[in-house]
This record gives structure tokens, sequence and C-alpha cells, in this order.
């Protein structure tokens, strides 16, 4: 059912050897490849057929569900709407990412709108990487949306990366925080050559004692564009940060707009930014444990993004 | 054996100003397996000749030979693999790099067993130490730690280690100096350690004291210590040794 191609895109955007054991759906070229469910997580196709519900049972503990999608038709573009419901208490871990090859001069593209609904108490990681392959010369688009709204006491954490080759993206992130409500996301792009990336974030704590905390990791490699628009806003008693590096290398262009909006005076939000070349006191330091320069520099940009 | 030879470093003083020698003329011949303490003013240009060593600092005239070589005109790498090791006063924090990946950075070593075995023998760092991040999160005590550790892993011929001691509590500075010599007397290893801190004048072999770019003694403790004390009369004298300046009385 997997060709090699199809498998190394897995290997690279799930980690995925092979089938994976537990709840999964796996989308390629548009279509359906494979869906498993369990006892306590649902997967259905949506009501027009756009997209998937996965549902997890309140309670659901210790349980994973992978989301590949995976694209190697020329001249596709693949848009889909997946929903998440997570049941109140529930403890668990999604996987989703997109792998694009292209071999041809056509463009290819996916867009995934991911909508979250965590409920009281409940747990969530959230894992998706994004990587595009391929020698053809057709323009690779991968454009997430995620959406997420915690309920009461939720916790979710979201490593969202795009690793490379993607030659255009506009990502957004949007979340809603009820009262005591955590959420942590960790966004890492790494662009190249002349591909541009775009990120909005949007977090809105609405509950009392909800709190968030943003990273966002990003290095511009070639004649790469990058730009981060990051926004919380406070609408109760509540903590929010942002983090916000960005390194430069070669001739990269980075815009970083943090914003912090407080509409309540328990409000207590704060923001890091900073853009620069790698600093050359880490450099230094790794040359004088035995690397060259070229191999420090990988080194750097590879904790930086890991 | 390291060898300076007739050492400058040069710095422009400004627009058509001339240049000012920030290390002025050193020769100095440094001894295999001899720990020496490296100590003066601030400003006097102790890191700069560590640096220099190290080729952090380059050269701008004369010579430095490592054990027959001139490794003058050598990067910082090659000099790291011709076995040359650095602590900084200061140690570089990154993002996402662990203790255990700068351990495996400069000994190559990725089992486990082996990365706890060099944690223990260096006995600095608690075993938990190992997968903290060296971020900005650490604290100054505990980045030198690890800074010190990495340092002895490399089981350097030739170890600078700059200011130490910067950070570290009270009681922890009596076992660095013990676990310096130790490793000196196991491994051979040329030590240099600039510092203020008596309990390193005291462990070291030799003293240098450096006042302006130049060596001004080598020898004993008890020799040095009158100097030291004229020294600390003023560490400032060369701001405020004018004639009418009555506010600077240390």
């Amino acid at each position: 059912m997997l060709n090699a191609l199809d498998k190394t895109l897995l290997k690279t955007v799930a980690d995925l050897e092979e089938i994976p054991k537990g709840a999964y759906n796996i989308r390629k070229n548009g279509k359906l490849l494979g869906r498993q469910v369990s006892a306590n997580i649902d997967i259905e196709t949506n009501a027009d057929g756009t997209g998937i519900v996965v549902t997890i049972k309140p309670g659901t503990t210790n349980e994973s569900v992978h989301i590949p999608v995976i694209l190697s038709q020329a001249g596709l573009f693949d848009v889909v709407y997946n929903s998440f419901i997570i049941g109140d208490d529930a403890d668990v871990v999604i996987i989703a990412g997109c792998g694009i090859h292209c071999g041809t001069s056509e463009p290819e593209g996916h867009a995934g709108i991911h909508e979250f609904r965590v409920g009281k108490r409940a747990k969530v990681v959230y894992v998706e990487k994004h990587y595009a392959s391929g020698e053809g010369t057709g323009k690779r688009t991968l454009n997430p949306t995620t959406k997420v709204f915690l309920d009461e006491g939720a916790r979710a954490e979201m490593e969202l990366t795009q690793i490379g080759g993607v030659d255009e993206t506009s990502r957004v992130n949007e979340a809603e925080l009820e009262a005591g409500s955590l959420l942590l996301i960790t966004e890492r792009v790494m662009t190249d050559g002349s591909q541009s990336a775009i990120s909005t974030n949007n977090i809105v704590l609405r509950g009392a004692g909800s709190s968030a905390n943003m990273i966002s990791r990003s290095v511009m490699k070639g004649n790469s564009r990058q730009v981060l628009y990051a926004t919380i806003e406070a609408r109760n008693k509540c903590f929010g940060h942002i983090e916000c590096d960005a390194i430069i290398m070669d001739n990269g262009t980075n815009e970083t707009m943090p914003a912090l909006k407080a509409f309540h005076p328990d409000a207590e939000l704060t923001h890091e930014a900073s853009i620069g070349k790698i600093a050359s006191d880490q450099l230094t330091k790794l040359m004088s444990l035995g690397l060259a320069y070229d191999q420090a520099v990988n080194r750097i940009i590879q904790g930086f993004l890991k | 054996m390291l060898e300076l030879k007739n050492l400058y470093f040069t710095v422009p003083k400004g627009e058509g100003n001339g240049v000012r020698n920030i290390i002025d003329g050193i020769d100095f011949i440094f001894e295999d397996g001899k720990f020496y303490a490296i100590t003066g003013p601030n400003g006097s240009g102790k890191t700069t000749l560590a640096k220099q060593i190290m080729g952090i600092n380059p050269v701008s005239e004369g010579e430095i030979i490592f054990n027959g070589t001139d490794i003058s005109a050598l990067t910082i790498t090659e000099r790291a693999k011709y076995g040359i090791a650095y602590s900084f006063q200061q140690p570089a924090r990154f993002k996402g790099i662990t203790f255990r990946d700068l351990l495996t950075i400069a000994t190559g070593i990725e089992d486990e067993h082996k990365l706890l075995e060099i944690v223990r023998r260096v006995g600095i760092c608690p075993l938990s130490f190992l997968d903290k991040e060296v971020d900005a999160k650490l604290s100054g005590g505990e980045i030198k730690k690890i800074e010190l550790a990495v340092t002895i892993a490399t089981n350097p011929k030739l170890a600078i280690y700059d200011e130490p001691d910067t950070g570290i509590d009270l009681w922890t500075i009596g076992p660095m100096v013990n676990l310096l010599k130790k490793e000196m007397s196991s491994g051979q290893t040329t030590t240099i350690v600039v510092s203020h801190n008596r309990a390193f004048l005291e462990a070291a072999d030799v003293i240098l004291i450096i006042d302006s770019g130049k060596i001004v003694y080598s020898g004993g403790l008890e020799e040095a210590l009158p100097l030291l004390e004229d020294l600390s009369v003023c560490t400032y004298r060369n701001t405020c040794e004018g004639d009418h300046d009555a506010e600077c009385f240390r």
C-alpha cells in the first residue's frame, strides 16, 4: 500500500516507519489511503466530505492518533478541514504532518485547517511537521491553519515545525483559552533559497488564570524571507509570554511583530524578541571543542530548531 | 611545552593616533604538567593573552609555539585538535543544546554509561545536569560548572581557565582547585588559570603577574604577595593617577 516515496515522506513528517498502531488516518493525493479507529478514538469523514472529525472519548489516556497527509501527484492542491473533539479529562497525543514530493514543474500544495476543542481538564499534545522534497521545479505551497479552543483547566502543547523545501507558506494559529487552561506553542520554521513564510498567531486569554507561552524559532537561509505576527490578548487575570528568536544566515530577511494587548488590570503579558546572526560566543565555544566553523553553525541551528 | 615569543596584541587607538599594545611583548615558557596562575589588575591583558593562546584573539606580532609547532596562525578548531582547551569566563548560552550535547561534541562519546562516567569523574556537576539545556535559565554557578566539566572532559594537554570561580559558591572553590590539580597530575595537563582568587594562587606552581600587557613577575606566591598588594592600591590608577585627583583612596 505504501511505496518507497510514501514511506520516506511518512518517516519525515510523522516518524512512522510503517502503518502505525492505534488510531490513524492517512491521506494520499487527496484521497483516503487508510483509517483505523480504536475503542476510544473515532475517526469519521465530515458531513461535506472535506475532511475528518476525530472524536476522543472523555477520560481516554495514553492513546495517540496519527493523521499524516502525503502528496506526490503533480498539479494537486489539497484542502482539508479536520476537527478534533477531545473529551473531558482525556490525555492524548495527536501527530499530524504533511509531506510533499514534487517531481515535476507543476505546483503542488496543501491547506489543512485543524480545529481543536479540548474538553475540561483534558491534555493534548499536538505535533505537526511540514516538509517538501523532490527535484521538480513546481512550487510547493503549505498553508496550515490551527484553531484551538481550550475549555476550563485544559492543557495543549503544540509543536509546529516546517523543516524545509516549502516554497511558500502562510501559517495561521488561533487560540482561545478558558479559565485555568494552559497553551504552549512552539513553532519552528526554516526557509532557504527564495522561499517565504508568513506566520500569524492570535491567542486570546479569556478565562481567569489562563496562561499561554508562544515560542517561535526562525532560521532564514539564502534569500528567504519570514514574517511573524504574534499577538496575545488578555481579557482576564492571566499570564502570557511570547518569545521569538530569528537567526539570519546568508541574505535572509525577517520581520517579527510581537503584540501584547491587555484588557484587564490583572493581566501579565511579556515578550522577548531577537533577530540576528548566530552569536559569536556560541561559535567560538563549539570551535574550541574541535568543531570546524561550518560544523559549529550546523550544530547551533540544529539545536535551535530541535 | 608552550612558548610565547615576543608576543603582541595590538589595537588601533583611534583615527590617526597610532596603536596601543594590549599585550606588549611577552616572552614566557609554560612547562608541561605545571599549574600556572595568571593574575593582575583589571584590564591588564590577562584574558586577552589567554584568548591569544586559544586563537580567539589573533597574534599581531611574535609567535606561539606549542610542543614544537608554531600555532600562531592556526584556527581555534586546529588548536583544539592539538589539545588546547579553553574555559570561558562568561560561557556561551545556547538554545536547544544540552550539557550532554556539549560533552558529546567535546569527546565524540555518545554512550550513556561513558558520559555518566565522565560526569562522575569530574564530580563537580550532579548526574542530573546531563540533560540540562545550556541556556539562559542556568544560574551563573551552574553554567560555570558545566563549562569546567566540558573542558576537563576533552582531556586537554593544555587547559586554560578564565576566572573559573566566577559565580561559584565558596564551598565549591576548594574542591574545584583540587579537581584541577588532580586532572593536572593524572593527565600531565599544563594548567593555566586566570584568577584573583587566593585559593588558585596558593595552588599554583608559578604565579604570573601581568600589568599593562607585560609580565611583571613570575615565581612563587611569597614573593608575589607584596607586589600584588602594591597593585591593589588602586585598580584605576591609570585614570586617577593625576596630581589633583583625591577621589582614589583604595
